[in-house]
């Protein structure tokens, strides 16, 4: 079947039947009054999300051209599971997915570019909002890999304090992926609960860093700030009982017969998979590679400290959603363990006010909640970096939806989406 | 120039002017209403007696009509009940505090949401199929409000006590699909066309356990007397303790009607229709304002309608659940041995019973409360207090007032079930969904039949 040529737009409507079969390229319709027909030939597929232009590439042909009995379904930009501003296009036959469009960009800022144009200082706030629900990852893997080409030794205490707030985060963006899951699948609780547990925590990284969601607090060399008493306390209230009530809110899903039907089995990516897309985190633990940054290349104090790297051999939904429960846990034992050997000392390596490092190149990756964040940068011996880039987990991850989605129904598509927990912020960049 | 001075310098057009404005109202209604009276006493003496042999002669339909048009009323705040009792109840389940603005413990918010939804635009997109898109809310409106006909609230306190009742309310509320798949089908929207097929496919799927679990129930009633499908001979039936109701008998069928139900009303998880994270609002998706607003009124009035058929049908109805003193006697208390005496009681009731009632606010209140306010608080202290005992009355020496108080508790006791439901529960899946239909609740519902049946037959042989 040839690549399918959409009809052209025109710009005003006609009216009469004979300009509209000279204006569809000459194709005869049959006369009718029904308004659908009479729009789409006036106007071209006005209700259809196809491209107005020729099909660029022989995949976008294929993929805009209908077989017998499929419809196209644009889901997104605004749609309530989309997690944001994803758009995917999908080709359905009745409820089953065929195939799938995703379309990126709608948050598309350029924060590479603007980095490469900031000092090495002001990148930190820039690449801040781009994993808005774990924004201290982001800026760790900058840090780390400024760091590299600065050469600078981090005091001990501001690694500690790093881990500290850092597993902290992660629970919260962990406990709002479980919300959101469950949203996604129609149960309106737990996003509830999940919202209390998250608000707690950034309340007290507000009381560490000043702000509630972009917090820029890590500096080159340091940490800005050491821990005050507000955030100690909140600390200790919320650890007396964190990890009962991770449980709790688990259970409510772990035990739920319909929420196990609706993600097991769904969505599954296969070890071979998620390797040849480079997917990370969560998601490549559930496929059963012991992939963890924190142990394979190990940054900060990690070596240091006990912790498991919880795998999964399903790969299905639910894999994904019990490996995040699973990292909670894990995230607890390393608070308790960072609490308990927190050592004295300074916060913040002696720096220049304006950094020059050496010309050279350096890579920076850390395990943030959604897998490997990594900064690749390039020091021309100017206060610039000369080339800033992102290599953001949630881009990689998102991947997999063209390869999981077709067969499975449209229901499905917010249980495989959600699952893979993809961050719109850090994806279009 | 001045052409009305003939009219401006007469006597009662001057008079007219120094008049104040509730003056001349009075002038104007007072009359009027005079006029309004000696019309509507002269229509009466001419034209009552035959209109009232009219209705006589009319007797059925008459009473129909007025059942009818008592149960539409009737619809709108009992909708406007369940949606706040809703917010309310998630709301605490989310440990969230729900609508706490509007009125007291914001009561007031269903009427909000109505007026919201009344005030709205009216719009109809492009390349809808504008009569089908305008017909649906009323037909899936009225396909859920008729079938209160038949559900007696109360002993004589039916619309209409057909004896095919039970036939009738599964024709009427499988109307409702044909709401939804004209409105799914004419919204020009992909989302909605899903909505409207996926609850032709659950509706019609749900139809066959929802009304094979009741089979066994109207066996076991047609034993005894008549055979009928009536429901209030169905309630009558299972009048007397709490061991006569139906669940007991066929705990099975309950189950499997309390789920087919769910699913018949589109509720959580059986929600597929308005599946709001998958295909946004599904059927409703292109509606507004009050078309919306009919939709909307239509889900509640269908909650309460299935709660109340529940109710009505495994629990009893409007019986008591234990052996009740039934209407005991409070003719000493009926208004009219006072005679006279009303016009002094009731000032001074009203009098002493605020001043006894503003005591307490003060004491309680302290000095934020003036004399007033007190006095104002207290009335109305007062007069819930008295409505209460005359409820209280009521329902000590009528049983049309005990029988409605026990049908809302129980159709209340479901509502409750069914918000519960829809705060706890996650959606299932469509192919699920009719899996668990076909594959599970047909074997069991006709399961339970067979073994009715054989029973009945084996033990009245």
């Amino acid at each position: 079947m040839p690549p399918r040529q959409p009809a052209p737009r025109k710009s005003k409507a006609r009216t009469t039947a004979a300009t509209d079969a000279a204006d569809a390229g000459g194709r005869q319709y049959a006369s009718t009054d029904d308004p659908r027909i009479m729009l789409d030939r006036q106007v071209g597929n006005l209700y259809e999300p196809i491209p107005p232009y020729p099909p660029r590439t022989e995949r976008e042909g294929e993929f805009y051209t209908l077989g017998d009995g499929e419809m196209f379904l644009n889901l997104g930009p605004h749609h309530p599971a989309t997690h944001g501003v994803l758009r995917l296009v999908l080709k359905l036959s009745g409820e089953q997915v065929v195939d799938v469009d995703p379309v990126l960009g709608y948050l598309h800022r350029g924060v590479e570019k603007i980095c490469e144009n900031s000092d090495y200082y002001h990148v930190l706030d820039q690449v801040d909002p781009l994993e808005y629900l774990s924004s201290l990852f982001q800026e760790w893997a900058a840090v780390l890999s400024f760091e590299k080409l600065v050469d600078v030794q981090v005091p001990r205490r501001a690694e500690y304090i790093r881990v500290l707030s850092g597993e902290l985060l992660r629970i919260a963006s962990h406990t709002l992926y479980m919300g959101f899951l469950a949203l996604d699948l129609g149960g309106l609780a737990p996003i509830l609960y999940s919202f209390i547990e998250r608000d707690e925590i950034v309340e007290m990284l507000a009381a560490l860093t000043g702000a509630r969601m972009l917090f820029n607090y890590y500096r080159i060399g340091g940490v800005n700030g050491d821990l005050n008493h507000e955030f100690m306390s909140r600390l200790g209230d919320w650890m007396s009982r964190a990890a009962g009530q991770t449980e709790a809110n688990a259970t409510l899903l772990n035990e739920n017969e319909i929420f196990v039907r609706r993600t097991r089995g769904v969505g599954v990516l296969d070890r071979a998979t998620a390797l040849q897309f480079g997917v990370t985190g969560g998601n490549l633990r559930a496929s059963g590679v012991p992939f963890d940054v924190r142990r394979a290349h190990p940054y900060s104090i990690y070596p240091e400290l006990e912790f498991n790297v919880p795998t999964r051999d399903e790969g299905d939904s639910l894999a994904r959603y019990l490996i995040r429960v699973d990292e909670i846990r894990e995230s607890i034992k390393i608070i308790d363990q960072c609490l308990n050997n927190m050592p004295d000392g300074p916060v913040m390596a002696k720096l220049p006010r304006l950094i020059r490092p050496r010309p050279g190149r350096s890579w920076g990756a850390v395990e943030g909640p959604r897998g490997m964040m990594g900064v690749y940068s390039i020091s021309d011996g100017s206060d610039q970096p000369f080339r800033f880039r992102i290599h953001d987990p949630s881009f990689v991850n998102l991947q997999t939806v063209p390869a999981l989605l077709p067969g499975n129904l449209l229901a499905d598509t917010m249980a495989i989406v959600a699952s893979l927990d993809p961050v719109l912020g850090g994806i279009d960049k | 120039m001045r052409a009305g001075i003939g009219l401006a310098a007469s006597y009662p057009f001057r008079l007219w002017t120094r008049l104040t404005v509730r003056q001349r109202l009075g002038m104007i209604v007072i009359p009027a209403s005079v006029v309004a009276a000696l019309i509507t006493v002269l229509v009466i003496v001419l034209a009552g007696p035959p209109f009232l042999d009219f209705l006589n002669a009319n007797l059925p339909l008459v009473r129909f009509a007025v059942a009818a048009t008592a149960i539409l009323m009737l619809t709108i705040p009992t909708a406007f009940v369940l949606i706040y009792v809703e917010l309310k109840v998630i709301a605490r389940m989310n440990l969230r505090v729900g609508p706490n603005r509007v009125g007291p413990w914001g009561m007031a918010m269903s009427v909000i949401h109505g007026l919201k939804v009344l005030s709205k635009e009216d719009f109809t997109p492009t390349g809808t199929d504008v009569t089908v898109f305008t017909l649906a809310p009323v037909v899936t409106y009225m396909a859920s409000v008729m079938t209160l006909l038949v559900i007696p609230f109360a002993p004589g306190l039916v619309g209409q006590d057909l004896n095919i009742g039970l036939l009738y309310f599964f024709a009427m509320g499988g109307l409702t699909v044909l709401g939804l798949l004209m409105a799914g089908w004419s919204s020009f929207n992909k989302y909605s066309l899903l909505g409207g097929l996926r609850s032709a496919a659950q509706i019609i799927s749900y139809e066959i356990p929802l009304t094979l679990s009741v089979v066994g129930v109207i066996i076991l009633a047609s034993t005894k007397t008549a055979e009928t499908l009536s429901l209030n001979h169905i309630v009558l039936v299972q009048s007397g303790s709490m061991l006569d109701w139906f669940v007991f008998k066929q705990p099975l069928a309950f189950l499997i009607f309390f789920i087919a139900a769910t699913a018949e009303a589109n509720r959580t998880p059986f929600d597929m229709t308005e599946a709001d994270s998958e295909i946004v609002a599904g059927f409703a998706t292109e509606y507004s304002g009050m078309r919306f607003g009919f939709f909307f009124f239509a889900e509640y009035v269908n909650v309460f309608i299935v709660s109340a058929l529940a109710a009505t049908i495994f629990f009893g109805g409007w019986t008591a659940p234990f052996d009740w003193p039934w209407s005991y006697n409070l003719n000493w208390l009926h208004p009219g041995s006072l005679g006279l005496l009303w016009i002094g009681i009731v000032p001074t009731v009203l009098l002493f019973g605020s001043f006894f009632f503003a005591f307490f606010v003060r004491i309680f209140g302290g000095r934020a409360w003036g004399v007033w306010e007190s006095m104002g608080l207290g009335l109305i202290l007062l007069l819930v207090a008295l409505g209460g005992l005359v409820g209280l009355a009521g329902f000590i020496a009528f049983d049309w007032v005990q029988g409605l108080t026990w049908f809302m508790v129980k159709t209340y006791f479901f509502v409750i079930v069914f918000v519960w439901m829809r705060a706890t529960l996650p959606r299932v899946r469509v192919d699920q969904l009719m899996g668990f239909a076909w594959k599970w609740l047909l074997p069991a519902s006709l399961l339970n039949l067979f073994v009715t049946a054989t029973a009945v037959v084996l033990l009245n042989r």
